[in-house]
C-alpha cells in the first residue's frame, strides 16, 4: 500500500531482460495450437456460425424477419453497430491518447487494444448494410460519379457515419500496422528460412532497426496519434449526431457527443479488460500486463463511468428545466414505463457497480474486476438499446405507439457478431505478436540511457 | 542470400543504451555522415547524439491534410450546390456546418494516409528486403537485443582499417564486415516479375467480372427481383373476388370531391343551389380566369357565341339571350357541371368555387352587356370618385 | 531529492508586479464603476463576466492540481504552486458573488416576479430559479471549492517541510473525491450564472462547454506565468522546454477540446432547427453580433490553433506567451458573447460605454496577479517537498 512517489513507474515486472521480453511474447506465434486454442476457437466459431444463418435468413426473406417494425424502425441492428463501435474506441485511445499523453503504460496493451479496435469496427460495420436491407446497394454510399448525377447527401448524418467509421477503420488499420512492422521485422529475423520467414519479410517491408528510419517514425507515429485522438472522438461524435441531429426527445440534446464519447470509451475499456484478462493468463504474459495496468484501466473505467453518470444526470435535469413536456414524457417513460427494466439494468450496470472500483482491493482483484467489466459490458449494450428503443417506442403520436420485441433472429446476430469479434481475436492470438514488442523494449528497465548527467 | 565480395559496410555491436548513444555521438563527432545506428527500439536521445535534423514529415502530413480540407469541401460544393442542388430539411443548399464532419474526416485520411505512404516509400524506400544488412549477425543481433553502428563504405572519410579500430575504440564488439549480395538490383523489366502482375491483374479482372456480373445474380442473391407482390390490374388467386386490387371501402371519399346531388337530373334544379361565395375582387377575376380557358372557345370572350368556332359546329349560344339572363346562378352552376346538349361536363376541370366564379363572371358580362342608364352613372360617379382620390 | 532542493533559491518578485496589479486593479475598477454610474444594467452584465472569469480561473485551476494528483502526472509538479496559488481565487468567490446577488433582478430575467408571473415556462422553471435556492448554491460550490483548496493547499505546503509521502496520497485522495463535485459544482455554476441569464434557453453541454473554457483560461494564465517566471529565473533551473511543451500541448488540445464542443453544440442546435432552442444562436446572428460570432471562432480557435499547431511553437516561449495573453483573451470574449446579447437597450450608450466594459475584466486580471504576488511571497514557488520532484525535473519528451 505504501507507493514511494518518487520512484519511476514499474512497465515491466519480474526483471525480465529484453531478450526474454522477445521469447515471451513470440512464444505463441511460434508454438503449434494447444487443445485450448481450438476449444476456444470452435466456441466462438459456433457463435459466429449461428450469425450467419440468422443473417443468412435474413437476406434471403428480407428484414421483415426482424423484430423492427412501427414504430420501433431503429432497433437491434442500430443498438448492435453503436455497441461495436464504441468497443473499438478503447483500442484507439490507448494507442493515440495515452501516447500523447506519455503514458507508459499503454506500451502492454497497445497492440491488443488495437486490434480489437479494428475487429470491433469490423463487426460494427456489418449493421448498418444489413439494417438498409439491400446490402448490396452499400457503394452507393460512396461518392462516386455514376450515369445518374446520383451523389450521396452530405448534409446528412448517416453519410457523415460512413465517412467517419470508413475513415476510423483505415487509420486504425495503419496506425496497427506500422506498429507491426519493426515487429514483423524482428519475427524475421528470429524465424529460419520457410514460409514463415517470407511472409514476415514480405510484411516488414525491409525494416533494418536503423535510427535513421526510427526518427521518422517516431515523428510519424506520434502524427498518427495527434490525428487519431481526435479522429477517435469524431466517430462517437458522429454517432451521436445519428441521433441527436434529429428532433427526437431523448435523442435531440446537445451534450450527446461528449456523452457517447466517454461511453464508447467506458465500454471500450471494459471489453478489454474482459479480454486481457484471459489473455495474460493464458500466455503468461503477467509481467508485461501487469495488476498495475489492469488497475489504471480500471481507474479510467470509474471516471468514465461517472461521466456517463453525469450525463444521464443532466439530462434528466434539463427535461425537465426546458419545460419541454415531450422531453419531461421520454425521461419520465424511460425510467418508470415499459422499458424501465432495461433503464434499470443500464443505470445499475453502467454507474453503480463500477462504484466498488473506488477500493483499491477490488479494483486489484481479478475476480472482481471480470464482474464489473461484465456488467459494464451489458450495461453499455442496454444504454443504446435505451436511448433507441424508448425513444423511438412512444414518440408524438400515442396512436401509434408500441412494444419492440426482438426476434431470435436478431439474437441470432447479435451472437454472431460476438462470435465473429472473439474468432478474430483469437486467430490474432496466434498470427501476430499481442504485445508490440518494440514498444514493450522500450519502457523496460534500463531501455533507456540514464539521464543524469546530460543536460 | 549470397554476397560478392564488395564491401558496404563495418559494424560493431554494443551492449546498453548509454554505450551506444556515446559511441553515436562519438561517430558523428569524427566526421562520418554516412553511418548508421541500428537498435531494437528507439532509443531516447539518439536524435542529437547522431546529430540528425529534425524530421520533416509534418509537412507533407499538412500539405495533404490541408488539400484533403480543400477536396472535401469542393466536392461538398460542388454535388450540393451546382451538380444537383436539393432542398434537404429546409436547410440552406451551402449547408457548411453540416460539410464539416466529412471534411474533417477527409482531412484526416489523406493526412495519415499520405504521412504512412509517404515515410515508408519516400523517406525510407521502402520494400528493401534486398538490403545488405538483412540476414546478417549484426540484424539478427540488433533486432533483439542489442545496439549497433555501422560505417558505411560509401562514407568519403571511410577506410575499411580505420573503421575497425575506430569502432574497436569505442568499444564496440563483434565487429563484422557487411557485403554486398551478388544479386543487388531487381529490375522492374525482369520476364518473371512482369508475368506475375500480368497474372495478377488477370486473376484479379476475372474474379471481378465473375463476382460482379455472374456471383451476385445466383440464388440467395436474386435483388428482389423475386418478389411476392400482385401487380396493378392483375387477377389474384388470393382474394375471392380474384382481383388484386381493393375496392374502396363503401362510402370512401376522394380527397378534395364534393359530391353533387343533382347530376341525374335533366331539369334544372332551381331551388337548392345558390351561390355561397361573395363577389369580391379576387373571386370575380378568378371567375375571369377560369371563364376565358374553359369558356370564352365557344361562348366567345363576352359570351356572345361568337367565338372563332361559329359555323364550324353548332353555333354555341349567347349567354346574353333572355332565357340565361332570367336563370338563377344555380342553373348555370347546373349546366357547368353536367354539361348541355353538345357542351360537355366541365365537373372535372372545375373544382366548386371555381365554378361559382365562372357563374358570378358571366352575371358580371351579362350586365355590362345589358347595361341601364343607371348603371352607367353609378360606374361614372365611380371612375370620378377614384380619380379626386 | 536534496539534489534538486539546492539547485532552487526562494525569490520574492519585483514590485513591479504588484504596482502593475494594483495599478490594473485601479483602473479597471474606475472604469467599471463610472459604466455601472452611466448603465447599472449593463454593467452588472458586465461586472457578472468578470466575476465569470475569476470563477472560471479558479475553479479550472483548481481542477488542474486534482487532475495532476489523480493521473499521477511527473512533469507538471514544478507548474502545479502556480496552479495553487490561481485557484486560491476560488475562496473570493461567495464574497464577489454579493454584488451580482444584491441586484439579481437587473442582471436575472427570471429575478423579476413581474416576469415570472406572465410567462409560463418561468413559472415552470420558478423551482430551481429562486433567488434564495440559488444562493444556496453558489454558496455550497464556494464552499466545496474553498475547503478543497483549503485541504490541498495546506497538505502541499506541510509537504514543503516535512516531505511526507502520505501528503501526496492524502491529496491524491482529496482529489479523487473532488472531481466528481467539481464538475457538478461548476455545471451547477455555469448553468446558474450564465445559462440562467437567458432563462428560457437550456442546452446540456452547457456545463462542459463552460468546463473546457474555464480549464482553457487557468491552463493559459499558468502558461503565461511559467514562462514570466522562467525567463525571470524564478523556476527550478532544471526545468526545460519540455516542461513547457507539455504545457503548449494542453493548451493546444483544450483548445480543440472548446472548438469540439462549441461546434457540437452549434451543429445540433442548428440542424434541428427547434424554435425552443435556436433563438439563442439567432440573437448572436443579428446585427453586430454576427461579426463577433464569427470573430469568437477566429479568436478562439483559428488564430490560436494556428499559433500552436507545429510542435516547435508548443516550447517556444515567445510563441506560448502571445497564445496564452491571446486565449485569455478570447476566454473573456467568449463569456462577453455568451452574456452580453440577453443585454437590451432602448437607448444607445455609445462608443465610450464599449471602451469601459474592459473594465472589469481587467479589475478581475489585476486581482489575480495581486492574488498570485502575495502568494508567491509568503510560499515557494515550487513544491519543493513533493516526492516527484526529481523524477519530473528528469522529465524529458
Amino acid at each position: 500500500m505504501n507507493i514511494d512517489y518518487s520512484k519511476e513507474d514499474i512497465i515491466v515486472s519480474g526483471r525480465l531482460s529484453i531478450a526474454q521480453i522477445e521469447d515471451l511474447i513470440a512464444k505463441p506465434l511460434e508454438t503449434k495450437v494447444d487443445k485450448k486454442f481450438l476449444i476456444a476457437l470452435s466456441v466462438s466459431v459456433t457463435a459466429l456460425m449461428i450469425g450467419a444463418i440468422s443473417l443468412g435468413f435474413s437476406l434471403l426473406y428480407g428484414t421483415g424477419l426482424w423484430g423492427n417494425n412501427q414504430p420501433v424502425g431503429w432497433a437491434f441492428p442500430i443498438v448492435n453497430f453503436v455497441f461495436w463501435v464504441g468497443i473499438g474506441h478503447a483500442g484507439t485511445l490507448i494507442s493515440a491518447i495515452l501516447y500523447l499523453l506519455r503514458q507508459k503504460w499503454r506500451n502492454g496493451i497497445a497492440r491488443f487494444a488495437e486490434a480489437m479496435t479494428i475487429f470491433a469496427v469490423m463487426t460494427a460495420g456489418i449493421f448498418p448494410i444489413i439494417h438498409t436491407g439491400r446490402p448490396w446497394l452499400a457503394g452507393y454510399l460512396f461518392p462516386y460519379p455514376n450515369q445518374h448525377s446520383l451523389w450521396v447527401n452530405f448534409t446528412s448524418p448517416l453519410i457523415w457515419d460512413v465517412f467517419a467509421v470508413s475513415t476510423y477503420f483505415t487509420v486504425s488499420f495503419v496506425f496497427w500496422y506500422v506498429g507491426l512492422i519493426p515487429d514483423f521485422a524482428t519475427m524475421r529475423d528470429r524465424t529460419k528460412e520457410g514460409i514463415r520467414k517470407t511472409i514476415y519479410k514480405v510484411f516488414s517491408l525491409g525494416w533494418r532497426h536503423s535510427h535513421r528510419n526510427w526518427q521518422h517514425y517516431e515523428k510519424a507515429y506520434m502524427l498518427l496519434a495527434g490525428f487519431a485522438t481526435p479522429l477517435v472522438l469524431s466517430v462517437h461524435t458522429i454517432v451521436s449526431f445519428d441521433f441527436a441531429v434529429s428532433i427526437m426527445p431523448g435523442w435531440h440534446t446537445t451534450i450527446f457527443p461528449p456523452y457517447f464519447v466517454a461511453g464508447a470509451i467506458f465500454s471500450g475499456f471494459a471489453m478489454v479488460v474482459t479480454v486481457l484478462i484471459f489473455v495474460r493468463k493464458i500466455f503468461d504474459l503477467e509481467h508485461l500486463i501487469t495488476i498495475d495496468h489492469l488497475e489504471k484501466m480500471n481507474k479510467i473505467i470509474l471516471a468514465t463511468g461517472m461521466m456517463v453518470g453525469y450525463a444521464y444526470a443532466m439530462e434528466f435535469f434539463i427535461a425537465w428545466y426546458s419545460g419541454n413536456q415531450t422531453e419531461s414524457f421520454v425521461f419520465v417513460n424511460r425510467a418508470f414505463g415499459p422499458y424501465a427494466w432495461a433503464y434499470w439494468i443500464m443505470v445499475s450496470c453502467n454507474v453503480i457497480f463500477p462504484q466498488f472500483f473506488w477500493i483499491r482491493k477490488l479494483r486489484r482483484s481479478i475476480p472482481v474486476m471480470f464482474i464489473i467489466v461484465i456488467f459494464v459490458n451489458v450495461g453499455m449494450w442496454f444504454e443504446r438499446f435505451v436511448i433507441t428503443i424508448t425513444s423511438l417506442h412512444r414518440d408524438f403520436l400515442p396512436s401509434s405507439w408500441g412494444y419492440y420485441r426482438p426476434t431470435l433472429y436478431d439474437f441470432g446476430i447479435l451472437l454472431g457478431s460476438f462470435g465473429l469479434f472473439f474468432t478474430l481475436v483469437i486467430l490474432f492470438t496466434k498470427a501476430l505478436p499481442v504485445v508490440s514488442i518494440a514498444e514493450i523494449k522500450a519502457v523496460a528497465d534500463d531501455a533507456q540511457p540514464s539521464h543524469h548527467g546530460d543536460h | 542470400m549470397e554476397r560478392n565480395n564488395k564491401l558496404f559496410a563495418v559494424s560493431a555491436l554494443f551492449n546498453t543504451p548509454n554505450e551506444i548513444i556515446s559511441a553515436a555521438s562519438k561517430t558523428a563527432e569524427k566526421g562520418y555522415t554516412k553511418f548508421d545506428v541500428h537498435t531494437p527500439y528507439p532509443v531516447h536521445g539518439m536524435d542529437t547524439a547522431m546529430k540528425l535534423k529534425p524530421s520533416n514529415l509534418g509537412f507533407v502530413t499538412l500539405g495533404f491534410g490541408l488539400s484533403g480540407t480543400g477536396l472535401a469541401l469542393m466536392l461538398a460544393y460542388w454535388t450540393m450546390n451546382v451538380d444537383y442542388p436539393m432542398n434537404i430539411g429546409g436547410k440552406p443548399l451551402f449547408a457548411f456546418p453540416a460539410y464539416v464532419p466529412v471534411i474533417f474526416e477527409v482531412t484526416v485520411l489523406l493526412a495519415t494516409l499520405a504521412t504512412v505512404i509517404g515515410m515508408l516509400t519516400f523517406f525510407f524506400k521502402f520494400p528493401s528486403n534486398s538490403h545488405p544488412v538483412h540476414d546478417t549477425n549484426f540484424m539478427k543481433a540488433v533486432s533483439m537485443d542489442k545496439f549497433g553502428v555501422i560505417i558505411e563504405s560509401e562514407d568519403p572519410l571511410f577506410n575499411e582499417a580505420d573503421a575497425v579500430s575506430f569502432l574497436e575504440s569505442l568499444g564496440g564488439n563483434s565487429i563484422e564486415k557487411i557485403y554486398y549480395p551478388v544479386k543487388e538490383a531487381y529490375p522492374v523489366f525482369d520476364k518473371k516479375f512482369i508475368g506475375l502482375q500480368i497474372s495478377i491483374a488477370l486473376v484479379v479482372a476475372g474474379l471481378t467480372y465473375v463476382t460482379l456480373n455472374k456471383a451476385v445474380y445466383i440464388q440467395p442473391f436474386s435483388w428482389m427481383t423475386d418478389q411476392f407482390r400482385s401487380d396493378v390490374q392483375a387477377s389474384s388467386t388470393f382474394f375471392s373476388d380474384g382481383r388484386s386490387m381493393r375496392l374502396p371501402v363503401d362510402g370512401t371519399v376522394a380527397r378534395g370531391f364534393m359530391p353533387y346531388e343533382y347530376s341525374e337530373l335533366t331539369t334544372q334544379p332551381e331551388k337548392p343551389l345558390t351561390n355561397p361565395f361573395a363577389p369580391s375582387k379576387a373571386f370575380l377575376e378568378l371567375g375571369k380566369k377560369k371563364y376565358e380557358t374553359f369558356c370564352s372557345p365557344c361562348h366567345g370572350n363576352y359570351g356572345d357565341g361568337d367565338s372563332r368556332l361559329r359555323e364550324q359546329f353548332p353555333n354555341p349560344p349567347s349567354l346574353h339571350s333572355e332565357k340565361v339572363r332570367t336563370w338563377k346562378d344555380g342553373n348555370i352552376y347546373h349546366v357547368i357541371v353536367n354539361g348541355q346538349n353538345v357542351m360537355p361536363a366541365y365537373a372535372v376541370q372545375l373544382n366548386d368555387e371555381e365554378r361559382w366564379a365562372i357563374t358570378s363572371y358571366i352575371r358580371v358580362l351579362q350586365r355590362a352587356k345589358n347595361s341601364t342608364e343607371e348603371d352607367v352613372k353609378l360606374v361614372r360617379k365611380e371612375i370620378i370618385s377614384n380619380v379626386a382620390q | 531529492m536534496s539534489h534538486s532542493d539546492k539547485m532552487w533559491v526562494k525569490k520574492d518578485l519585483p514590485v513591479r508586479v504588484q504596482n502593475l496589479g494594483f495599478l490594473l486593479l485601479g483602473v479597471g475598477l474606475a472604469a467599471g464603476i463610472t459604466g455601472l454610474f452611466i448603465d447599472a444594467h449593463r454593467f452588472m452584465m458586465n461586472y457578472l463576466i468578470a466575476f465569470m472569469l475569476l470563477v472560471s480561473i479558479g475553479a479550472g485551476s483548481l481542477f488542474m492540481v486534482a487532475l495532476e494528483y489523480i493521473a499521477g502526472a511527473d512533469w507538471s509538479v514544478p507548474v502545479r504552486r502556480i496552479n495553487e496559488f490561481y485557484a486560491a481565487s476560488v475562496l473570493f468567490i461567495i464574497i464577489l458573488a454579493i454584488p451580482v446577488l444584491m441586484n439579481m433582478e437587473s442582471v436575472f430575467h427570471w429575478a423579476q416576479p413581474q416576469a415570472v408571473s406572465e410567462d409560463k415556462i418561468l413559472k415552470w422553471k420558478a423551482p430551481y430559479l429562486d433567488t434564495t435556492f440559488f444562493i444556496v448554491r453558489i454558496l455550497v460550490a464556494g464552499g466545496i471549492w474553498s475547503l478543497f483548496y483549503s485541504l490541498l493547499s495546506r497538505n502541499s505546503k506541510t509537504q514543503d517541510l516535512t516531505k511526507d509521502q502520505n501528503l501526496t496520497r492524502k491529496n491524491i485522495i482529496l482529489s479523487a473525491i473532488f472531481v466528481p463535485i467539481f464538475a457538478i459544482t461548476v455545471s451547477v455554476v455555469s448553468i446558474d450564472w450564465l445559462m440562467s441569464v437567458e432563462p428560457h434557453w437550456f442546452s446540456t453541454i452547457y456545463g462542459v462547454y463552460f468546463f473546457s473554457g474555464s480549464v482553457l483560461a487557468s491552463l493559459a494564465i499558468v502558461t503565461y506565468t511559467t514562462v514570466w517566471l522562467k525567463e525571470h529565473g524564478y523556476l527550478h533551473p532544471r526545468m526545460t522546454n519540455d516542461h513547457l511543451f507539455s504545457l503548449g500541448a494542453l493548451l493546444f488540445a483544450f483548445i480543440n477540446f472548446w472548438a469540439y464542443i462549441a461546434f457540437s453544440q452549434y451543429l445540433l442546435i442548428w440542424y434541428a432547427n427547434l424554435p425552443e432552442e435556436n433563438f439563442w444562436f439567432i440573437q448572436r446572428w443579428e446585427g453586430g453580433w454576427m461579426i463577433m460570432s464569427i470573430l469568437l471562432i477566429v479568436i478562439h480557435f483559428l488564430v490560436p490553433y494556428s499559433v500552436l499547431l507545429s510542435q516547435p511553437a508548443k516550447m517556444d516561449p515567445k510563441r506560448l506567451k502571445f497564445a496564452s495573453l491571446w486565449i485569455l483573451f478570447a476566454h473573456v470574449f467568449d463569456l462577453y458573447w455568451l452574456v452580453m446579447p440577453s443585454y437590451h437597450s432602448e437607448h444607445s450608450t455609445g462608443f465610450f460605454t464599449y471602451i469601459l466594459e474592459f473594465g472589469f475584466p481587467i479589475a478581475a486580471i489585476g486581482l489575480l496577479i495581486l492574488l498570485f504576488y502575495f502568494k508567491t511571497k509568503k510560499n515557494n514557488l515550487i513544491p519543493i517537498g513533493d516526492p516527484k520532484l526529481d523524477k519530473s525535473l528528469n522529465f524529458r519528451l
